[in-house]
């Protein structure tokens, strides 16, 4: 099953010197198909549960399963190729490789998957066009708009075919139009393919369109709640 | 896709790499022009000492090194001369009466060393005939003739066939004086040959020291000095009563210079090396801290560790083999064109001719040194990217993610 447990997450930054109590013993259950948007006022913890979960970091106390994986213990080796099979991400700034074409960024993932060529090709038009953006295959990222750079994103996170994808703040950096085409895009593949969108945002465009609102509030999910979309 | 990302991150700010690149070019230059320059000098020197001087193998009588003294000599000296003329891999072979004597004019007097010669095979072993410059070589039909180099004949303010009295000691020990008529003068290249030399013919010498048919010394060029050790052996062999010597025992300065040449050289080159990999590390680190975000994006999606470090080793690897074959054919234009025409030190002429140098010095053309900078370059490429690689893996993605 392709679902996301937290068990009791807690993370303490510099807990010799300053402890800062960044989540407070989060329960959580992300299940498949989910359209998530975690929510907060800044410093509440979305991006540390968002790291802890996408296992970029590790929690100071309990446990995250990732489709019946235990990630908490996994060496930093392992932990990486964890990451390359099971979990997708987007990232606020895009950081595509910027010396890399759209087609190359997204192919790159599937090289480190070790797939053969035919079947990166074709998925790699594949998800372009998906993204909308089959007409920019060869543009490096300089060459595109900041919100074609986060479809190219979006694209490469869905690439390596994970469990789910994560989106830190996807929408941060782009202009309204879009960031209803990137949502646009996410929720349909959402609803087309299944795919689990978990979002960490502060950004009422996106949280419109989640069906599961969680608010955390000093490390402490205050509410977690289901919703009907906008759209 | 790792070798793509490499080359093309070279080429992202392309100031800096071509920095990095040109200064591996001019180090691979200047390590190779001065080791072919070095080498060239150093071959200058032994070729100067061997032709003009040495030769490549000397017989003596046995005690005659130790203190050179006159009665050490060898009898039936043409005998001797033929007989070595007609040994395999010899080129040609000369034998010489030496004594030390007090050359004086109205200026002043010196001391010299004179070298009674045979006029035929001096001039086959030490080509002493094209260093007149003045005057005449020896003929047949004069008596006590005498060439001294143009040099010391200024010194000693002696015009050409003037007479001049040299003094000496002959085989009985007595002081002998002689008047001998200044005939030529030559050039040498080598300004303390230049300084102690006088050349007089060998039969007449040999009248005055007291003894026909005898020399010190038998000076024999080979065909190829490869066969060195094979004809000294030889010739031992055939003169078991003389003591054969090649040039690297009689003058062991020349091997010590070469070596001595050989050791500032592999310094220099690892000098240079050295700044080298502390301009590839400047250069690697600034390119791993600015793309710290990016880094960390890729150890987030999946990149391990490994594939991180070998690719910051790759882009490093490859400035080194841009910079490195451009180095090698500039030297290799440079060094072969000087290896044709030579590089005139005439500033420094007189310092170099003291030391035994010729004034042009041609480079040396040694694919061996090519070869060894070639893998210089990769290995000091190598030890360059090791630091910033490290730097690079040591990344925590959670944190270089965020990094602006």
């Amino acid at each position: 099953m392709k679902n996301i447990t937290t068990k009791g997450i807690t993370k303490v930054y510099n807990p010799d010197t300053i402890p800062v109590v960044a989540l407070d013993g989060v329960d959580l259950e992300i299940g498949q198909g989910e359209f998530t948007a975690i929510v907060g006022p800044s410093g509440s913890g979305k991006t540390t549960l968002l790291n802890i979960i996408g296992g970029l970091d590790k929690p100071t106390h309990g446990n995250v399963v990732i489709s019946g994986t235990d990630i908490s213990g996994l060496s930093d080796n392992k932990l990486i190729e964890f990451r390359k099979n099971h979990i997708g991400f987007v990232f606020q700034a895009y950081n595509l490789i910027p010396v890399l074409t759209a087609t190359e960024n997204i192919e790159f993932v599937m090289l480190l998957q070790n797939r053969p060529a035919s079947e990166r090709n074709a998925r790699t038009n594949e998800l372009l066009e998906a993204v909308g953006l089959g007409d920019k295959k060869n543009s490096r990222p300089a060459q595109l708009s900041g919100g074609q750079q986060q479809r190219v994103a979006v694209a490469r996170a869905l690439a390596p075919k994970p469990d789910f994808i994560l989106a830190d703040e996807p929408t941060a950096n782009l202009d309204s139009k879009s960031t209803e085409n990137l949502l646009d895009i996410m929720a349909r593949l959402n609803h087309e393919q299944g795919i689990t969108f978990v979002f960490s945002t502060h950004d009422q465009r996106v949280i419109d369109r989640a069906h599961r609102v969680i608010t955390l509030v000093d490390g402490k999910i205050a509410t977690d709640v289901k919703q009907n979309p906008l759209k | 896709m790792l070798f793509k990302i490499a080359w093309r991150n070279i080429w992202r700010s392309h100031t800096r790499s071509l920095v990095v690149i040109g200064a591996i070019v001019v180090g691979v230059w200047a390590v190779i022009f001065l080791m072919s320059f070095s080498d060239g000098m150093i071959k200058s020197y032994i070729n100067n000492s061997i032709e003009s001087e040495i030769s490549h193998i000397q017989i003596h009588h046995p005690d005659f090194p130790k203190d050179r003294d006159a009665i050490y000599v060898m009898d039936q000296a043409a005998a001797l001369q033929q007989s070595l003329q007609g040994m395999e891999h010899v080129q040609a072979a000369t034998v010489r009466s030496l004594s030390s004597a007090m050359i004086a004019s109205a200026k002043g007097a010196r001391g010299v060393q004179i070298k009674a010669v045979d006029p035929t095979g001096e001039a086959e072993v030490t080509r002493l005939d094209e260093k007149i410059t003045e005057g005449e070589y020896f003929s047949a039909d004069k008596k006590n003739q005498l060439i001294l180099s143009k040099r010391l004949a200024e010194k000693l303010n002696i015009k050409l066939r003037s007479k001049i009295v040299l003094t000496f000691t002959n085989l009985n020990g007595d002081i002998t004086a002689t008047a001998m008529r200044v005939v030529g003068l030559y050039e040498n290249d080598n300004a303390m040959i230049e300084d102690l030399v006088v050349y007089t013919p060998l039969s007449d010498f040999n009248q005055i020291l007291g003894k026909e048919d005898i020399a010190h010394e038998a000076a024999i060029f080979l065909k190829d000095p490869e066969y060195l050790d094979t004809v000294q052996a030889a010739m031992q062999k055939q003169y078991p009563q003389f003591l054969v010597e090649t040039y690297k025992q009689i003058s062991p300065e020349i091997e010590l210079f070469n070596s001595q040449m050989q050791i500032s050289t592999i310094m220099f080159t690892v000098i240079v090396m050295l700044a080298l990999v502390f301009g590839i590390i400047n250069t690697m680190l600034m390119a791993v801290l600015e793309r710290i975000r990016e880094l960390g994006m890729l150890m987030a999606v999946g990149m391990n560790k490994v594939r991180v470090f070998f690719m910051i080793v790759l882009e490093t690897v490859m400035l080194g083999l841009v910079g490195g074959p451009v180095g090698l054919g500039l030297a290799y234009l440079t060094v072969s064109y000087f290896n044709r025409n030579g590089i005139d030190l005439g500033n420094w002429s007189e310092a170099m001719r003291q030391f035994g140098m010729s004034r042009i010095v041609y480079t040396t053309i040694n694919p061996g040194i090519f070869i060894i900078l070639a893998v210089a370059v990769v290995i000091t490429a190598l030890v360059g990217s090791l630091y910033p690689a490290w730097k690079a893996v040591r990344l925590r993605p959670v944190d270089a993610i965020r990094r602006i």
